[in-house]
């Protein structure tokens, strides 16, 4: 045990791929143990996403799947099998939460509709997350993180009005819901153990990406109170006539934004600081039309530095500037460093790698992040220890294919 | 259930929020809908970002995108208790003002905190030291009050006193780098804020963490969110490719690194598109055959992902040719039913209407006091035995709840209650000095 802030708090995990995965992750992460079911011989999808070292695929050796899986028990269960099914209903039983992806349905046929779960455990909070929900016309459609983005109405938002819509980082999307669910997990949580009844909580992608990204939730109010969008992909450009985007420097690309308020700061870093009270740019904010004057003091500067240079300098004035950093500048950057982000974790077949650390710090009871587990690493001492399982059952079921 | 029935998760715990811009109402929208009493602390002296940067609107940005933001584009008196970020984040929440920079305000500050479980602000990284309302001097006063810190970058580190915009953590973190047209220009990647929602919801996550741990150890903490760092943790795919093979992505565009076909498709209409990924030969397969094309699934150039790929743009170019005729929520249907996964690009403006949202009531009418009754998002999670909607009621307006907080909670008496108005501790509007 961790000591983490979640410690005692029992999930039993049936999620795969990407947004399930990173929601368990938080609770693994945070202190709490995470039983992850995974097909024997097959695992969990993410097994095939990569990246891989060497480019060369590997069950054990995915990179997303490496990430998404820290510190969670892998047990390997033919869910098939009507074994298999017995032992997903005694690990149930144990599990404060169980947290799911399966298409819907799929649970209730595995033997473990909601009516079973409150019999076995009448305190066990039930997470459902599907692409649409438990109900609707669309919720036996197929989807992932693209088409999830398309439902949500994010495309309408992201790209060029003259080009194709196009998407954020790949899966930021099934992050972003994963770390949703986990909150509304963790309330379930709490509502069923306060009860003494098991709450059940049905997520829809499509609805929280809705709600989220990239300003969703605001956007569609703004449209209910304005009867236009805030953005758009034709209304990508600035709030004034103040720099604001992205910018070439001497490196690579910095990005500024500029409220009026900071217009003196801006005429510092740049070491014209007699133009914070010249007429013709402070009387000319809000004029679109004079934008490129206001580029125009800015180009050269930033052409003569590094894109480092220009964020440093900047911010020491209060004018918000970054770098556009690459992977490699993130692997570097002082700051990351500084605050020991990346976590280094030992793997038996992926050798030694360097992870992102937790997304905030615990002080008084810190995250830990270990390593992802093997592909049934715990499939027998879970069944050991949590159902009392003899070495010869064991065996058993092993023989038999189900675990 | 009857409302008064309803018993929401996170009831009897009491947040106070000081939780601006977009990261801020995300976190105090799903506390709120889980059921914590959150009270937003804001003052008469000073905007809150969230509600406007400015006393009194400029035209020009009134009839610009900021504009959008306020019901009806009105400007006049009371705007910032219409304004679309603040009215969706903060539903269900409560607002008192109290001006942290005087001595009464701040001492009232102090004894909220100490009759609260939790406070979340995302301030510049040193306001709260400012303030004196910094984690050793609050934890002082209520040793089990869990404090969660989540500026830009974080409280440590030599970037803490970078002003950190969702645009900035992005850049920095590397998620700009890999966004973006393939053959573009980095100078035209648009804006994006996805590191504001998702730290808003990682604090969600944070503050029940945080409880949950209380119980066992008695003791609140001090949590410490780099927005920048939340969002690293989704850029898995590039990061993992650096740690393992010292890989530097480009702009990905749509694609997908074992997909494909993988990309958005003209549909007949304006601005009309199908999202389509083929994830399997299968998936291929059917989609040849959706689109009346199945000589291209025995087509050797197509027959498996690493060939779809390379020869991607003849590909394209012919499914386009397909769903360019169709309506994109028709192509959806007809791609879907075979097998094939496909998604028409929903434009916002219509998603009150969208059947799956219609049939899910996923949209709630509420009534705000100054902007009347419009359609928001509901909340995220649909809850079976304590449902989360209705939601508990609109945002607040401006120190609307200052009488029920500062008498109600604190026990001032109705005359100290009226020194604090008149010594301008409290109110409801912004003075005409106030400033961001």
């Amino acid at each position: 045990m961790s000591g983490g802030a979640l410690e005692g708090i029992v999930v039993l995990d049936l999620t795969q791929g990407v947004a399930g995965p990173y929601a368990t992750k938080y609770f693994s992460d945070y202190g709490a143990e995470v039983i992850k079911i995974e097909q024997p011989g097959h695992g969990d999808s993410a097994r095939r996403l990569g990246p891989f070292p060497g480019d060369e695929p590997h069950l054990e050796r995915s990179g997303m799947f490496l990430h998404l899986n820290t510190g969670k028990r892998s047990v390997a269960l033919d869910l098939r099998t009507a074994s298999g099914q017995r032992i997903l209903r005694q690990l149930a039983k144990q599990a404060d939460i169980v947290f799911e992806s399966f298409r819907p349905g799929t649970l209730a046929r595995l033997g473990l509709d909601e009516a079973t779960l409150a019999r076995l455990n009448p305190r066990a909070a039930l997470v459902q997350l599907s692409n649409y929900g438990q109900t609707g016309p669309y919720r036996d459609f197929e989807a992932d993180d693209f088409l999830a983005y398309a439902s949500g109405g994010v495309f309408r938002v992201t790209g060029d009005p003259e080009r194709p819509p196009i998407r954020l980082g790949l899966y930021a999307p099934l992050f972003l819901v994963g770390v949703v669910a986990a909150g509304l997990a963790m309330g379930a949580f709490f509502g069923s153990r306060r009860d003494g009844a098991g709450e059940r909580v049905d997520i829809s992608m499509m609805e929280v990406l809705a709600s989220s990204m990239d300003r969703g939730g605001p956007n569609l109010v703004a449209y209910q109170y304005s009867g236009e969008l805030t953005t758009t992909r034709e209304r990508m450009g600035r709030l004034s006539a103040l720099p604001n985007g992205i910018y070439p420097c001497a490196d690579g690309y910095v990005h500024v934004s500029t409220q009026t308020a900071w217009w003196p700061r801006l005429c510092r870093t740049i070491g014209r600081p007699e133009l914070a009270d010249d007429d013709y740019y402070v009387s000319r904010f809000t004029d679109f039309e004079a934008a490129p004057d206001f580029d125009a003091l800015i180009y050269p500067w930033f052409l003569e530095r590094t894109k480092q240079e220009v964020m440093v300098a900047a911010q020491a004035e209060g004018w918000p500037a970054s770098a556009i950093n690459s992977m490699d500048d993130v692997f570097r950057d002082p700051h990351f460093r500084a605050r020991e982000f990346f976590r280094s974790i030992e793997h038996p077949l992926a050798g030694t790698l360097e992870l992102p650390g937790p997304p905030f710090r615990m002080l008084g009871t810190p995250a830990e992040v270990r390593r992802a587990p093997l592909l049934g690493e715990h499939t027998a001492e879970v069944l050991r220890s949590r159902l009392g399982y003899s070495a010869e059952q064991i065996v058993r079921l092993h023989q038999g294919g189900v675990i | 259930m009857s409302e008064s029935e309803r018993r929401l998760p996170l009831e009897g715990v009491r947040v106070l929020a000081q939780a601006i811009v977009w990261a801020g109402p995300f976190a105090t929208l799903i506390l709120a809908d889980l059921g914590a009493e959150v009270i937003e602390v804001e003052s008469i002296q000073h905007l809150n970002p969230t509600r406007t940067n400015y006393r009194h609107l400029p035209p020009a940005l009134l009839a610009g995108r900021i504009g959008t933001n306020y019901v009806d584009r009105d400007g006049s008196e009371g705007f910032w208790d219409r304004q679309s970020y603040f009215n969706y984040g903060k539903r269900g929440c409560k607002s008192v003002t109290l001006n942290l920079r005087s001595e009464r305000g701040r001492e009232l500050f102090y004894e909220l905190v100490r009759q609260a479980d939790v406070f979340i602000e995302n301030n510049a990284a040193n306001v709260a030291e400012h303030l004196r309302v910094d984690y050793p001097t609050l934890s002082s006063i209520n040793p089990r009050l869990i404090m969660v810190r989540f500026p830009g970058f974080g409280t440590v580190g030599p970037y803490r006193h970078f002003k950190g915009y969702g645009t900035i953590m992005e850049a920095v973190a590397g998620h700009t780098a890999i966004r973006g047209y393939e053959d573009s220009d980095p100078s035209m990647t648009p804006n994006s804020l996805h590191g504001d929602p998702n730290a808003g919801a990682n604090v969600a996550f944070a503050v029940q963490a945080a409880l949950y741990a209380r119980e066992r150890t008695g003791q609140g903490q001090e949590i410490d969110l780099s927005q920048a760092e939340a969002v690293l943790g989704h850029l898995a795919h590039a990061f993992m490719d650096y740690s393992m093979n010292r890989r530097v992505h480009g702009h990905w565009g749509n694609r997908h690194p074992s997909m494909a076909p993988h990309d958005v498709y003209r549909c007949a209409g304006d601005d009309r598109w199908v999202a389509i990924a083929v994830p399997s030969d299968e998936a291929f397969a059917a989609l040849c055959d959706a689109i009346g094309r199945p000589d291209l699934a025995r087509d050797p150039r197509y027959a498996t992902v690493v060939e779809r790929y390379e020869h991607r743009t003849d590909l394209d170019a012919v499914i386009e040719a397909w769903t360019c005729r169709r309506d994109a929520r028709e192509a959806m249907a007809k791609l879907q039913a075979a097998g094939v996964p496909a998604a028409e690009l929903t434009h916002q403006e219509e998603l009150t209407d969208h059947p799956q949202l219609v049939e899910r009531e996923f949209f709630q009418r509420i009534t705000h006091p100054a902007a009347g009754t419009h359609r928001y998002p509901g909340p995220m999670g649909r809850f079976a035995r304590n449902p989360l909607t209705p939601v508990r009621g609109p945002a607040p307006t401006l120190g609307q709840h200052n009488r029920d907080v500062l008498c109600g909670v604190l026990g001032l008496s109705d005359e100290e209650y009226r020194a604090l108005e008149e010594e301008q501790v409290i109110g409801t509007a912004y003075l005409e000095t106030a400033t961001t």
